[in-house]
């Protein structure tokens, strides 16, 4: 037995099934979060006449589009056992810089400063963690913070309005074929996401990279620039997702996203992804913020407290997770 | 055996400062004319109705859960220091030096002082601004009239310092100044407990403290500015009254329990409380964020079909709310085909724009240009200590604000405003 095939067959547990033979390796995460999601809707729909309107699911579709986005991000750098405090921080940072060109009168410009920072801060974020070998915790939280703090002083403080910005203001509100343009956006970047993931060279690599460093390396694995790559990628994705909330509101707020690392790493972790590394999935991840968008939209529609959805929505991602959870321990 | 209870001790408290403030308090015939003296008459006036009881059981059931009498009857009413009657016009303009916006600060012939040195001419005074929040529009207003006012003394040196929504931040703070033996302090404190003994300390230290918009706990501070939340409630509840006397209404509201909310929720359903057509739909509480309200709004707009009021207990809800409303086309969606009216407290500029395109109904002013009076009550307090002068009331109450409408009303004797006829909002210019 070589080495190379010692080290696939080690971490082989850790990749994602092909779709011919999915349905015997669904997880009972997966299962959990699929029933959860069935039920969710039939309960829906009794409880709420209009809740499978489609204005109603048009409003919970919008309503994760941004949440999932970042979510998929962080999935891609959670798999490989580490962890993206900063989204919030990147997000934020990268709408006040492309804000800051609002003056220009230039879509692409605002556009394309807002994707280039959140790549920048992303790789920034990848070259301390995988280069300098700083564990994520401890950069990530330091960028969230420089971010938000950044943004702060590049804006002054201040609010910035894209007004007038049509094509900025369209990928907020617009709309491709009947369907709102972050919901055409959330479902291109996932299906691009799972063809990473699955059907490319990079995807075993990414595995491997979370579940077992050491093994990945040895195989020949190139663990720095697959923590870089899904770092930049985090950043992107939360640059973007950034900006459908701040085109659909036609407001840039420095003070924005305001606890949005912990919901999205909550919407990671309730999809599957194991804090540990090497486990988790672009659909789990797409699930579990549809699980997320319908708990909140039906607690806003029955008139629940906040407060008490806070509650909810923490029993619901227990009530999934642990049943992974277990089932990963029974496999140990 | 004698019980108090924590309301009792609020009120007693409450009902001490406002006798404290009293003595300097001399209120001319032509103040019972103003403004502020007409809303607080309305204050009393459906304060006292809704304690005698609330005919509508929607309201009054929302009255009594979030327990808002409990709050409502502890916050400050009362007259201004030294009669002083604002008049809309009043004030000074500037750019502020933190946010460069140009600026009118409504209250700067409120306890006026001289541009020119101040108290002892030959000594340098050290004051002390703490706060949270460089980054909040609301608030970096509230530095900019602060740091303008000293600018307008040479004798005064001003450290603002930002201690960033962080309680023992500020307190860190606050104990520095007294270890450097500061003259005076200045603080927007977030939350009212946590401060209190920071503020005792200092006070103890013999360093007069000024409060700016919220309250500590502290009973030894040296002044307290704050005002008009009683107001704006009352205010979007008159206009609800005047507008239509039947609506299915859905709530925006700030963190349960915080004084924006209990007191301008609490005084809006005093003042709809006794008209049985209002009946209420949802109510969230959305923290002040504009997104929360937005998402609850849009979830709302598909439970309900019939909504017809969007009361909101500030700018953010409001703006929130409107974004939510148009997303879903349901501008002109409530009963009758007539347009969701949405009720707005905070009179930043975006809001302003929407008043003016008639896509929110009214505002409620609720202005943070006040920095600039925590600043002269602060020197007033160490010219005191030095028996320069006398010390300022230890209340200080801010004017009440009459509501902005795209087209001026009489509303119960409160003559409005347009948004054309107030440059006191804050925030950035919109465009386009």
């Amino acid at each position: 037995m070589t080495m190379n095939t010692l080290e696939t067959k080690m971490v082989e547990p850790a990749l994602p099934a092909r779709p011919a033979d999915a349905w015997r390796h669904l997880s009972i995460g997966a299962m959990s979060r699929a029933a959860v999601l069935v039920a969710l809707v039939i309960f829906g729909q009794a409880i709420a006449p209009s809740f499978l309107s489609l204005a109603n699911i048009h409003v919970i579709l919008l309503a994760v589009a941004a949440i999932g986005i970042m979510a998929y991000g962080m999935t891609l750098v959670v798999i490989t056992g580490e962890i993206d405090l900063s989204i919030a921080g990147a997000a934020i940072l990268s709408c006040v810089v492309g804000g800051l060109l609002i003056p220009t009168g230039s879509a692409v410009l605002v556009i394309g400063a807002t994707l280039l920072t959140g790549l920048v801060v992303g790789l920034a974020n990848g070259a301390l963690v995988a280069a300098l070998g700083i564990p994520s915790l401890i950069v990530t939280l330091g960028t969230l913070g420089i971010g938000r703090a950044l943004a702060n002083i590049v804006s002054g403080g201040q609010a910035l309005y894209p007004e007038g910005l049509n094509a900025y203001l369209w990928l907020g509100r617009g709309q491709f074929a009947g369907v709102p343009v972050p919901v055409v956006l959330l479902v291109i970047l996932g299906a691009a996401a799972v063809a990473l993931t699955r059907y490319s060279t990079f995807g075993p690599a990414l595995y491997a990279t979370g579940g077992n460093v050491r093994a990945a390396k040895l195989s020949g694995i190139n663990v720095v620039a697959v923590r870089v790559t899904v770092f930049a990628i985090s950043g992107v994705c939360a640059a973007l997702a950034g900006m459908l909330e701040s085109a659909r509101l036609s407001y840039i707020n420095p003070a924005g996203f305001e606890g949005m690392e912990l919901s999205v790493l909550a919407v990671t972790v309730l999809g599957g992804a194991a804090l540990t590394g090497g486990v988790g999935s672009i659909s789990g991840t797409l699930t579990a913020s549809l699980i997320i968008g319908i708990v909140n939209n039906l607690l806003n529609q029955l008139g629940v407290s906040i407060y008490l959805q806070q509650v909810v929505t923490a029993v619901v991602i227990l009530a999934v997770v642990l049943p992974g959870i277990r089932q990963r321990e029974i496999a140990k | 055996m004698l019980k108090l209870s924590r309301r009792h001790l609020l009120k007693t408290a409450a009902a001490l400062s406002v006798l404290a403030a009293s003595p300097l308090t001399i209120v001319p015939a032509f103040a019972e004319d103003s403004v502020h003296a007409v809303l607080n008459g309305l204050i009393k006036k459906y304060s006292d109705e809704a304690k005698t009881g609330m005919s509508n059981g929607d309201v009054s059931a929302l009255f009594e859960r979030d327990g808002f009498r409990d709050y409502l009857d502890v916050y400050p009413v009362g007259d201004l220091a030294g009669g002083f009657v604002w008049k809309p016009g009043m004030g000074a303009s500037f750019v502020g030096p933190y946010s460069k916006l140009q600026i009118k600060a409504p209250f700067t012939d409120y306890l006026p002082l001289p541009e020119g040195p101040v108290l002892d001419a030959s000594k340098k005074y050290r004051i002390g601004l703490v706060f949270h929040g460089f980054n909040h529009p609301w608030l970096i207003s509230l530095a900019d009239t602060a740091a303008w006012e000293a600018k307008r003394h040479p004798n005064i040196e001003l450290e603002v310092i930002d201690a960033e929504f962080d309680d023992n931040k500020m307190g860190q703070v606050i104990d520095t100044w007294i270890a450097k033996q500061y003259d005076g302090i200045v603080l927007w404190p977030n939350r009212e407990a946590p401060m209190g003994p920071p503020v005792d300390r200092a006070v103890a230290a013999g360093i007069p403290v000024v409060s700016l918009d919220r309250r500590t706990s502290s009973e030894q501070i040296s002044s307290e500015v704050l005002g008009n939340f009683y107001a704006n409630g009352l205010q979007q509840g008159l206009y609800l009254k005047h507008a239509a006397p039947e609506g299915n209404i859905i709530f925006n509201r700030k963190d349960l329990g915080s004084t924006a909310d209990s007191i301008r929720t609490g005084a809006f359903l005093e003042a709809i409380g006794n008209t049985p057509g209002y009946k209420v739909l949802a109510n969230y509480h959305t923290n002040s964020q504009r997104t929360q309200a937005f998402k609850s709004t849009a979830d709302a707009l598909q439970a309900f079909k019939d909504i017809s009021v969007s009361f909101n207990t500030g700018g953010e809800e409001a703006m929130g709310a409107l974004d939510a409303i148009r997303e879903a086309n349901r501008l002109n969606s409530a009963p009758g085909g007539k347009k969701i009216m949405i009720l707005a407290n905070d009179d930043a500029r975006e809001v302003l724009k929407e008043i003016k395109a008639g896509n929110i109904e009214m505002v409620s002013p609720y202005t943070p240009l006040i920095g600039d009076i925590g600043i002269r009550a602060v020197v007033m307090h160490i010219g005191a200590k030095a028996g320069l002068n006398e010390a300022p009331p230890k209340l200080i109450m801010t004017p009440n604000l009459p509501m902005i409408t795209k087209e001026k009303m009489n509303i119960e004797g409160i003559e409005t405003l347009t948004p054309d006829e107030w440059p006191y909002a804050y925030g950035p210019e919109v465009s386009g």
